[in-house]
């Protein structure tokens, strides 16, 4: 039956190919709209998100903020600004496993070191053990500082791979290097360090010149505190455990620091965390807004395609009049008739709507390919657009395929 | 006897309402009454009701008043929903226009009441095939109605007409709008159908001579039965 329907429909299509057309065109360009604006709304998602994970989704920044932005801090004021190593000690202890680590880092300065006329740049930084979690560094030979190094602050660092080849070439095997000693000239100062560990560097964003690349030398955090005399921490890093929501632990973080710290805080510094969770969260929110306002406009011109739809298919009952007539006459029930006429409007709206998609598919691409994204089709808008226009075809045929269905065939036949 | 008689009228009257209170009757009570196997004419002036007939006895319209019995089944008391499938199992239509379904083979024509009926595709293509080789339109099979002759176009009509098989053909001046010659053969398939397979039919016809030709000739003249003759003989030109 469903078969016979289609055949039908597709040869009554077929016999007036233009008129079809014309009254596709609401729903072809309702759906275009749709599919494009998902494609490229998907598409911009996807990416500020996978930039977003790059970053760690899992890392909650925390520091004070001022509660009054206007107000003038005095000296003693800046002291409160600053985590206490005790009181991160004590926040590691309270949320146990709920927490991978923390990470504090201390910036020692940008330093060169200069080997046989080769020079590579570097930037020391002092990390904690949680540092490497939540910065995705990846480890690749040797090992990671053990806890005496980060107890004594010992003089060990951990190097790039890049830094490696910067100073003695890519011939050189990379592990060689573990154990020896390096120079760092630093702020008119030189610091020696003992490399314990390689890790792998990963190009940041930007292809710039490889040539003058600067990658960091991990120290142990007190190691750097040595060099700066400064135990100054401003911010650190919270890294949320696998399968820990980090939105819902930054929020907990910041209660039981609010409350561990209040002295500290008084009435006019607070505790601000941020994570990439939320942020993701935050765009995939307003994209989705942004999205559904569009669709909406979209969905009106679907609104307007299934009148015209609905149009056409008065149009062709009345022209086919004596026909319903002879259907009838050779025992036709009425459900048929109906049937007949809903599937010619759900074709009309179905070819309307894969053109719609196909359209908006390459419209989509085309806009992501010069938005610079990463094009990102949406299945569900796909099916959805289906769904949609072959309900616009139920709803907007109902009606007239009912008179084609109620006629009466006497009268159907007489008709001229 | 009475099991004999395939379709019964009784008193049958047709009104109009040409705009209240202007009704006009065009059947004054008609009595009729048809055997298995019988084969009829209708013939009388234009607009004597002939048509209008016809409509009510193929349950494409209801009559004012008077019963209707079609093999056994009351019409008028039949609900509405009823009918096409009434329709579609006891009458076949041939109709002076032939009205077959445009952009559509003959084949799929032929096809379309067994569609109604239900019949899986393969059984349906089989007979459609038969009935239009029985026609003497095997050659044309795929062709579509605008590629074929009014004849031939008549002549799948009448394969379609019987498609279901059914208890009655009711043809409409059905060589109304052939020349002599085709006529002349629209009317031979008639004869076969009746004698071979001795389907029931009834035919109105303008011609006097193709009437001649029925067993049973019955005249209408401003909505009654005015005489009725019967043939001994299958007179044949
Ligand atoms: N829907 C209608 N409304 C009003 N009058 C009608 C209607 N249908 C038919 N009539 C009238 O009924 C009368 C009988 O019509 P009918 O078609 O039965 O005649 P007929 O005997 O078949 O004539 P013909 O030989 O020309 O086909 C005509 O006078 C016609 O005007
Ligand atoms: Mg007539």
């Amino acid at each position: 039956m469903i078969k016979e329907n289609c055949k039908l429909a597709i040869i009554s299509i077929k016999a007036n190919k233009m008129r079809a057309f014309l009254t596709m065109l609401g729903i072809i360009i309702g759906v275009c709209a749709v599919i494009a604006i998902m494609t490229v709304g998907n598409s911009m998602t996807a990416d500020v998100k996978k930039q977003l994970e790059g970053y760690g989704v899992q890392n909650i920044t925390l520091y004070v903020s001022q509660i009054d932005w206007n107000e003038e801090i005095s000296e003693a004021d800046m002291e409160n600004m600053l985590f206490k190593p005790d009181v991160l000690h004590k926040l590691s202890e309270k949320f146990g496993k709920r927490i991978a680590g923390i990470s504090v880092e201390a910036s020692v300065d940008g330093g060169k070191v200069i080997r046989d006329g080769k020079t590579a740049n570097v930037n020391i930084l002092g990390t904690s053990a949680g540092y490497y979690k939540a910065n995705k560094v990846k480890l690749i030979n040797g090992n990671s500082f053990n806890q005496y190094d980060y107890e004594q602050g010992n003089n060990v660092a951990i190097v790039s791979d890049k830094f490696i080849e910067q100073l003695y070439g890519s011939e050189y095997k990379p592990e060689n290097l573990l154990g020896k000693e390096i120079e760092i000239n630093s702020m008119e100062e030189y610091i020696n360090v003992t490399v314990v560990g390689i890790y792998h560097y990963e190009a940041a964003g930007q292809r710039g010149g490889s040539k003058n690349i600067t990658t960091n030398v991990y120290i142990p955090l007190k190691a750097a505190w040595n060099i700066t005399h400064n135990k100054d921490i401003m911010e650190c890093v919270v890294v949320a455990a696998e399968g820990e929501n980090a939105t819902v632990l930054s929020e907990d973080i910041k209660l039981y620091l609010t409350d561990a710290m209040a002295t500290q805080l008084g009435d006019k510094f607070m505790i601000d965390a941020y994570s990439n969770q939320s942020m993701i969260e935050e765009n995939t929110k307003t994209m989705n807004q942004m999205t559904m306002a569009i669709s909406m406009i979209a969905a009106i011109a679907l609104i307007v395609g299934g009148i015209g739809v609905m149009n056409i298919m008065t149009v062709s009952i009345t022209e086919r009049t004596r026909e319903i007539g002879t259907r009838k006459a050779l025992g036709a029930p009425d459900s048929m008739i109906m049937l007949q006429f809903i599937s010619e409007a759900i074709i009309i709206c179905l070819i309307g709507g894969v053109i719609g998609i196909v359209l908006g598919l390459v419209l989509g691409n085309v806009a992501v390919h010069f938005m610079g994204y990463t094009p990102h089709i949406s299945f569900a808008s796909i099916y959805m657009s289906v769904g949609f226009s072959m309900a616009i075809g139920v709803f907007f045929g109902y009606s007239p395929a009912k008179h084609a269905a109620k006629m009466n065939p006497i009268d159907a036949l007489r008709y001229e | 006897m009475s099991s004999d008689i395939l379709l019964q009228a009784r008193g049958i009257r047709k009104s109009y309402y040409v705009g209240t209170p202007n009704e006009l009757e065009i059947l004054h009570g008609i009595d009729l009454d048809i055997k298995r196997g019988e084969f009829v004419s209708i013939v009388g002036q234009s607009g004597s009701g002939k048509s209008t007939l016809m409509n009510i006895l193929g349950i494409l319209d209801r009559q004012t008043a008077g019963e209707y019995i079609l093999d056994g089944v009351d019409i008028s008391k039949a609900p509405n929903k009823s009918l096409s499938y009434l329709r579609n199992k006891h009458i076949g239509f041939v109709f002076q226009t032939y009205n077959l379904i445009a952009r559509t083979d003959a084949v799929s024509n032929v096809e379309m009441p067994m569609l109604y009926a239900g019949i899986p595709e393969k059984k349906r293509r089989q007979r459609a095939e038969e009935l239009l080789e029985m026609v003497g339109m095997a050659e044309r099979m795929h062709h579509t109605p605008d590629e074929l002759s009014g004849g031939q176009k008549q002549r799948v009509a009448i394969a379609r007409a019987m498609a279901n098989n059914p208890d009655i053909i009711l043809a409409d001046e059905p060589t109304g709008a052939l020349d002599s010659k085709t006529g002349r053969l629209v009317m031979d398939i008639f004869h076969e159908l009746h004698e071979k397979q001795g389907k029931t039919i009834v035919l109105i016809t303008h011609s006097n001579e193709l009437a001649a030709e029925t067993p049973r000739i019955i005249t209408i003249s401003d909505g009654n039965i005015i005489s009725e003759k019967t043939n001994g003989g299958k007179g044949v030109a």
